[in-house]
């Protein structure tokens, strides 16, 4: 008998559902779960994205197995480049970019999907934990195209009703939204966590849930959150991958496992 | 009346050539990316001089030799909008505590912004605008960054000054003598860091022919360094595309003393480390006859 899908594996099938054939889909570092839905889709939906990993336009569909490379800076997984991106360039010439996709972690989130990877405390000459730094997020959620917000803890410490510092902008606060800042990218769609999936109510642009992963209840997600959520009156639970798609995650897109190891369930 | 020179000049100098153009409180650039590509005999070579004050551009997203010279005591102030090796730390431990301590000045940007500095430089701008980080607080917590009312349609944008590099150090795969630098695969963002600097210094793993140059001229990213210096083995700990890919071995034992330091406050790891792979050895060749020939032919393995 197989093994029940993992919590990973779940919510890579989320957002592989939620790209369509012809998207382009920035895989950056770090981020194994959004990896995997970005491959998930090419492989099973979407022969016509154009797959950006790292600096390189990947050339992916007919390879059996698609090693996982653990760090961004691995040139064996130049073997599928078709294309380079100099990465000075990458991140210059955007237009071409301008509809692509994009994923972000982050430290903290807030209920317009402003986030935050600068650090926690209330002093930025004297962080509490400095954190990585804004790195491509920045940009990348304000010039492309819809971003998911993918993080792999929830929490009352990441889910917070205002972030320390803003590193990427959701749908910004107050006045400063995104209209009013011109940002022309969309703006976040869905934020995935171990516990559930999240969009945004179109009218207040605050967080909503979706649905709830198998194991967890509506209340266990409002208790891990740190801010009110809105709730409709009927959450389902999230949808689990099906036979093919589980068997292309884990016969050429996750074989060493990654994805049982991120996202891991919190203690009921 | 000047002397007419017989010949094309080479290029070729030392390590200690190169580092010798470095003065306190200069702007230095180090190339390479995360976990590839940096410039190890000159990030030895400083961190034996003791070099003070430095600014260092960083690549965009710089790796543990950042962290290896903050640790040394040799930085002052850091432009680069990442310091760390992923998975093998995700934020760079001695970073981490500088940062937190007030003791390093960390200028706050993100890596589009960061290019756009570079590019003021490279174009002899005081700036360059960028839309990318309106609307965050990166503006707000650097004040080097100023926000702006574009003249032409009125929006918001970010001003990013010019970084202008004095002296900046990178690793390639292929040289000539006259400083025609190539790469094997894209180069991440050297030759931004390159057009933005003064004077380049390039280590590169084997120095090859004219003829050779010019078989490909379009994989020849730096067409000219000041200094070119032979250094098989010379980004490790960390990859060489096409040559050999990170020793994890070390990276970790760097990892684990500057994280005891970080943490407890406990230099001895830390020091041993650097006098065992940087203050002791002699030459680059002694420090490889450190790291084991088993060592450094097993990372060839692809």
């Amino acid at each position: 008998m197989k093994d029940p899908a993992s919590t990973g594996e779940i919510v890579a099938t989320v957002l592989a559902r939620d790209l369509v054939d012809g998207d382009m889909v920035n895989i950056g570092a770090n981020l194994a779960v959004a990896r995997a839905g970005a491959l998930l889709a090419h492989l099973t939906h979407g022969p016509n994205m154009t797959v950006v990993m790292g600096m390189s336009k990947a050339a992916l569909l007919n390879e059996p197995e698609l090693p996982e490379f653990e760090l961004l800076t691995d040139h064996r997984a130049s073997r599928w480049a078709e294309a380079y991106y100099r990465h000075d360039e990458h991140l210059a010439n955007i237009k071409f970019r301008r509809d692509s996709v994009f994923f972000a972690g982050a430290m903290q989130v807030d209920p317009f999907g402003n986030s935050n990877l600068i650090g926690i405390g209330s002093d930025y000459g004297r962080l509490k934990v400095r954190g990585p730094g804004a790195i491509g997020t920045c940009n990348g959620t304000a010039l492309y195209g819809r971003f998911y917000i993918v993080l792999n803890a929830h929490s009352t410490n990441t889910l917070v009703e205002k972030c320390d510092f803003i590193s990427a902008v959701g749908f910004g606060r107050g006045e400063q939204t995104r209209e009013a800042l011109k940002l022309p990218g969309p703006g976040p769609k869905l934020c995935v966590t171990p516990l559930c999936v999240m969009d945004f109510e179109p009218s207040s642009k605050r967080m909503r849930l979706v649905s709830v992963h198998p194991g967890y209840t509506v209340q266990d997600v409002i208790a891990r959150t740190g801010f009110e959520l809105i709730i409709p009156d009927h959450v389902p639970q999230t949808a689990l991958p099906g036979d093919r798609e589980l068997a292309v995650l884990r016969q050429r897109i996750d074989v060493r496992g990654n994805l049982r190891k991120v996202m891991l369930r919190p203690a009921r | 009346m000047t002397t007419k020179p017989d010949r094309r000049a080479s290029r070729l100098c030392t390590v200690a050539d190169a580092v010798d153009q470095i003065a306190p409180g200069m702007v230095v650039g180090i190339g390479g990316f995360i976990n590839s590509s940096h410039p190890m005999l000159i990030v030895r070579e400083i961190i034996r001089r003791g070099l003070r004050d430095l600014t260092i551009v960083g690549a965009a997203s710089a790796g543990l030799e950042t962290d290896m010279l903050i640790a040394s005591g040799c930085v002052k102030r850091v432009i680069s909008t990442y310091v760390g090796g992923e998975a093998l730390a995700p934020i760079g431990p001695a970073f981490r505590a500088a940062a937190e301590s007030g003791k390093l000045d960390v200028f706050e940007l993100d890596e589009a912004l960061f290019y756009a500095g570079l590019r003021a430089a490279a174009q002899r701008l005081p700036f360059n605008p960028w839309k990318g980080g309106v609307g965050t607080s990166i503006p707000e917590v650097n004040p080097a960054l100023k926000t702006f009312e574009d003249p032409i349609s009125g929006e918001t944008l970010i001003a990013v000054p010019a970084f202008n590099i004095d002296v900046a150090f990178f690793h390639a795969a292929h040289s000539d003598i006259y400083g025609n630098v190539q790469y094997v695969g894209h180069g991440w963002g050297d030759r931004a860091i390159w057009a933005a600097s003064d004077r380049s210094y390039v280590q590169v793993e084997k120095i090859i022919t004219n003829d050779d140059v010019r078989r490909e001229p379009l994989k020849t990213l730096i067409p000219g360094a000041t200094g070119v210096i032979r250094a098989p083995f010379g980004a490790h700990p960390f990859a060489s595309p096409g040559f050999y890919v990170e020793d994890r071995k070390i990276i970790g034992d760097y990892v684990q003393a500057a994280t005891r330091w970080a943490k407890d406050g406990d230099f001895s790891a830390l020091a041993a480390f650097l006098d065992r792979f940087v203050r002791e050895p002699a030459d680059h060749y002694e420090y490889l006859e450190r790291v084991g020939l088993r060592q450094l032919l097993g990372l060839h393995e692809y």
